[in-house]
Parts: C-alpha cells; sequence; structure tokens
C-alpha cells in the first residue's frame, strides 16, 4: 500500500513537470500580456479601448485580411501539390521516393528568413528568373520578389514539408482494393481522386489545412524579409513594439493572433473528432 | 504487384500525377539551395551567375563575419538540448507508461506551444521579465519552448512501443533492476528516435528567429538574427555567402533526420 503511494507521488511529480515550465514560461506570460492590454497606453481603467482600437482600424484590418488571404491560399497551394505528391511518395513503385522524400523535408528546417532569401535571388531585381527572361526577351520581367505572388511562393514553400508530412502519414490507410475496384467499375482519375483517395484522407488533409493555417498567420521571417508596403499581423506587432514603442498594442495584437491560431489548430480538430464520432467512423 | 493487372490506367495517372507534382515541388525546394551556391561564388552577380569569374572570397568574408555568432547559436542550441532531455525525457517517459487522471490534458499540454507563434511567445516573455533579456536566459526560454513539443512528441511514442514494454518486461522478470533495464534495454531500443530527436532540437534552436527576434541583446546575437540584418543591409553576394555556411550546418542534419526515420511535424 505504501509503495503504491509512493509511486503515485512519483508518477504525479514526473507529470509536472511540463505544466511547470508551461506555466513560467507561457501562460504566464501570456496572460500578463493579455491583462496589460486592456490598460490603455496613457494609463487610466481596464478596457477593451485597445482592442476596439485594432478591431476598428482600417490599417489592421487590412493586415489581418492580408495574414488571412496569404495563409488560405498557401494552404490550398501546398494542398493541390502535396497530395498527389504524398501519395507517390508513400507507394510501393519508383526508385526516386526516397530522394523526394528527403528534397521535400528539408524546408521544415529552414528559417521563414532565409525562405525569404530564396525567394528574393530567384525573382528579386536581379534574380535569375527575370534575368533569363531578361536574356530572352530583352525585357526584365517577373521581378515579384517583393509583392503578393513573392510573399506567397514563400508561404507555399514553407507549408509544403508541413503539409507532404502529415498526409504521408495517412496514405497507408488508401485501400488498393477499393482504389482497384473502383478502377474496374471505370472510374477515372479525377473520379478516384474525388470518391475515393480524399475522403480517405480527409483527417488528415483537416489536420494538414489547419496547422498550415496557424503557421501562415504566425510566419514572422518570409513576412519580415519580404513585405515591402503589403503588411501581415506578425509584422504589425513586431513594428508597434519596436518602432512605434508600443507595446500594449502589441500585445492586444499578439493575443488576437494567439486566439486566432489556437482555434485554428485545437478547435478544427476538435470539430474533426466530434464530426468523426457523429457519423460513427472514429476508430484509429 | 501491379504487373498481374492489365487494365491499369487510372492507378497509373494517379501515380503519374503524383511523380510529376513530386518532382516539380522537390525541384522549387531544391533549386534555391543551388542558387545560393552560384551567387554567393559569382564576382559579380549583377552581370549574371560567375560572371567575372569564381570566387571564394566572399565565402571566407561571409564566414568572418558569422562565426562568432555560429558559435553562440551552437552553444545555445546545445544548451537548450541539455533542457529537453532534463525536461523532455521524464514527460514522454510518464506519458507513455503510466495511465494516470489529467494524462490526456498533459498530452495536450505538450502541443500548446506548437499554436502560439513566435512572434507573440517572444513578446510575451520580454513584456513578463524583460530583466532577464540581459544574461540571455529569455532566448534559453523561448527556444525551449520552440523545441520541447517536437522532441516529446517523437520520443513519446518509441518509448509506448509494444516490442519496446515486452522486452524491458522479460527483462523485468529475469530480476533487471530499473537503471539495468534502462541501460541494457530501453536505450538501445529508442537511440535512433533519441537521436532523431536531438538532430531535430539543434537545427530547429540553430533556425529559430521568430521567437529570437525580441529576446536577443546585442551581445549575444543568434546566428539568424544576423543573418537577417544582412539580408536588410548586405551585398548580395555576402548575404548569400552566410547563408551558404548556415545551410552547411542545417541541410545535412535534416537529410540524416529523414533517413532516421523521419521528422514529426506539429500535429495536434
Amino acid at each position: 500500500m505504501k509503495q503504491e503511494t509512493m509511486k503515485q507521488i512519483r508518477v504525479g511529480l514526473l507529470a509536472l513537470i511540463f505544466p511547470v515550465m508551461l506555466t513560467g514560461f507561457l501562460f504566464w506570460p501570456l496572460l500578463s500580456l493579455g491583462l496589460q492590454s486592456l490598460l490603455p497606453e496613457q494609463g487610466g481603467s481596464i478596457s477593451l479601448s485597445l482592442y476596439k482600437e485594432v478591431l476598428m482600424s482600417k490599417h489592421y484590418l487590412s493586415s489581418f485580411w492580408n495574414t488571412f488571404l496569404l495563409s488560405l491560399l498557401s494552404t490550398l497551394i501546398a494542398l493541390l501539390i502535396c497530395i498527389p505528391a504524398g501519395i507517390y511518395i508513400e507507394g510501393d513503385e519508383g526508385k526516386d521516393r526516397k530522394l523526394l522524400a528527403v528534397a521535400l523535408t528539408i524546408p521544415l528546417s529552414l528559417p521563414g528568413i532565409v525562405i525569404g532569401f530564396f525567394v528574393i535571388i530567384t525573382f528579386g531585381l536581379t534574380g535569375v528568373v527575370p534575368k533569363l527572361f531578361e536574356i530572352f526577351t530583352g525585357t526584365r520581367h517577373l521581378a515579384f520578389a517583393y509583392t503578393f505572388y513573392g510573399m506567397l511562393l514563400g508561404y507555399v514553400y514553407f507549408q509544403i514539408p508541413r503539409v507532404v508530412l502529415t498526409i504521408r502519414g495517412a496514405v497507408s490507410n488508401i485501400s488498393q482494393d477499393v482504389l482497384d475496384s473502383a478502377r474496374t467499375l471505370g472510374a477515372s482519375t479525377m473520379q478516384s481522386y474525388w470518391h475515393v483517395i480524399l475522403p480517405t484522407l480527409k483527417p488528415s488533409i483537416i489536420s494538414a489545412a489547419s496547422l498550415s493555417m496557424a503557421t501562415g498567420f504566425g510566419a514572422f521571417g518570409t513576412a519580415a524579409t519580404l513585405s515591402r508596403g503589403y503588411r501581415v499581423v506578425p509584422l504589425e506587432i513586431a513594428t508597434a513594439f519596436t518602432e512605434n514603442f508600443q507595446p500594449k498594442l502589441a500585445g492586444a495584437m499578439s493575443i488576437i493572433l494567439v486566439l486566432i491560431t489556437t482555434l485554428m489548430l485545437f478547435g478544427v480538430n476538435k470539430l474533426a473528432d466530434l464530426d468523426k464520432k457523429t457519423r460513427g467512423e472514429g476508430s484509429q | 504487384m501491379s504487373k498481374k493487372s492489365t487494365v491499369k490506367q487510372p492507378k497509373d495517372q494517379i501515380r503519374g500525377i503524383g511523380r510529376l507534382f513530386a518532382w516539380v515541388s522537390a525541384t522549387m525546394c531544391l533549386l534555391p539551395l543551388v542558387l545560393v551556391f552560384a551567387v554567393s561564388t559569382s564576382e559579380v552577380w549583377q552581370r549574371g551567375p560567375w560572371a567575372g569569374g569564381f570566387t571564394l572570397k566572399y565565402l571566407a568574408q561571409g564566414w568572418q563575419t558569422i562565426s562568432p555568432y555560429a558559435w553562440f547559436s551552437i552553444k545555445l542550441a546545445l544548451l537548450v538540448l541539455l533542457l529537453n532531455f532534463i525536461i523532455g525525457i521524464p514527460t514522454s517517459w510518464v506519458l507513455a507508461r503510466h495511465r494516470f487522471p489529467g494524462r490526456d490534458l498533459l498530452f495536450s499540454l505538450t502541443n500548446v506551444p506548437i499554436a502560439v507563434p513566435g512572434i507573440a511567445m517572444g513578446l510575451a516573455l520580454i513584456i513578463t521579465y524583460p530583466l532577464l533579456r540581459r544574461n540571455g536566459s529569455l532566448l534559453v526560454a523561448g527556444h525551449l519552448l520552440y523545441t520541447l513539443p517536437y522532441f516529446i512528441g517523437s520520443l513519446t511514442p518509441q518509448l509506448n512501443q509494444r516490442s519496446v514494454r515486452d522486452v524491458e518486461w522479460v527483462a523485468a522478470t529475469l530480476g533487471a533492476n530499473f537503471p539495468k533495464r534502462v541501460m541494457y534495454v530501453i536505450f538501445p531500443k529508442i537511440r535512433t528516435s533519441l537521436l532523431a530527436a536531438t538532430i531535430m532540437v539543434v537545427t530547429l534552436s540553430m533556425g529559430e528567429f521568430n521567437v529570437s527576434f525580441f529576446l536577443f541583446n546585442p551581445q549575444n546575437k543568434p546566428l539568424p538574427v544576423e543573418l537577417y540584418s544582412a539580408y536588410i543591409t548586405g551585398r548580395i553576394e555576402v548575404a548569400a555567402a552566410i547563408t551558404l555556411c548556415f545551410l552547411c550546418f542545417v541541410v545535412p542534419a535534416a537529410i540524416l533526420l529523414e533517413r532516421l526515420g523521419g521528422a514529426k511535424v506539429g500535429n495536434v
């Protein structure tokens, strides 16, 4: 009996290490950031005036819209490319699959700023593509690194490994027999995709999408290197804190951002779980 | 496997499309690495690749600029790794081996830092503990938060594996005590995933920019922060050279990681 209690205490202590660290380094800081953002910069009583300021300002609202648009489009493009690629890599034929798997994982360990620099040397003013264009046609075109499209390209770049790895984990669920049956019943490639592959991959598509949406919302490095006027929320936070000396406004925006990304990651997955349960297919 | 079937058009198309898309995206991922090499070894990039000849002077210059920051980043990564071991191993252990009330909650908690954007994490830390910025401990705290979910996420499933538990149980019935079981059963079994987790923590920490942006102080600048200032102010050849030095650390690690069984993405 005594030994059992000792064991319980030991397990309890081990289980507490991580929550204690998390409270000290994340929950408490976020809470105090949230509390401070309720006090206006000039002093005064507790109010939501900073949040009102952010959500009523045309400037900040457009930054939120830009962030949303970049995250959404980069997620969709990444899904479009990575679902077929993931299926091929996890398949049973092809000698190039190992190489492709490595190539598509490399971006995972690259910081956002390096990815931004990649876009600059490819599509910047002295980038390779505009240069080649000039050699062949005489005029310099496609130098879009510092525009919306350059940022979109950078965002797609860092989404690729996240989506590929999530999709690859689920490809083995696609039943070869069902695919074969679909084929003998005369299904085209598109029909196989639509009726067999996508429904099977749905849970992992949802988690890949929510992960990459959340990553897109929080991306700072790529935007910091590439943005020349196209503002996203993480940039606004950095500017408010370092250039405009408005730490509390930066705090309010950070809290909104954290709420959005947390909702994306945990909320979407909870919804997916609920969906699974109500339709009775949850057995994994 | 597919030799026996004669009508195999749609399946082959699925494979074919997949292969095409995989190659397109792989090219997109790898081409910039080649370009970085070309830019950093060209005398005058403005006039084209290797216009004016091949040169290593930018690489030498780049390495000289960043080596102090590189050493700092390596030291930081090793410290963060040590703390990952101290906090991550016990946490993975209880998650994998014990059933207790609140276990699901603990499991969700280990994924929470993934949901918080680095810039918000950094801001929260600097506003709450402004005095700790000087000695660099905020940087360590930020990197620890950022890496731990991946460390725990790749170690826990391994410790939970049936084969590991079975062999350990056999060893226990044969009279091996806990330290012996750790030494001779558990460690050899999880060595590969421990190595993968180690590589992941070191590369993530060495490339971390978003959390560090608010937390560094001028005496202790991590490598990516210095990279960023090279991008904003420096000559493109030097910036590329510094990037190449950085890639020499990170890309081999990424390849090794994939060969060891793959990275873990934040999967909540």
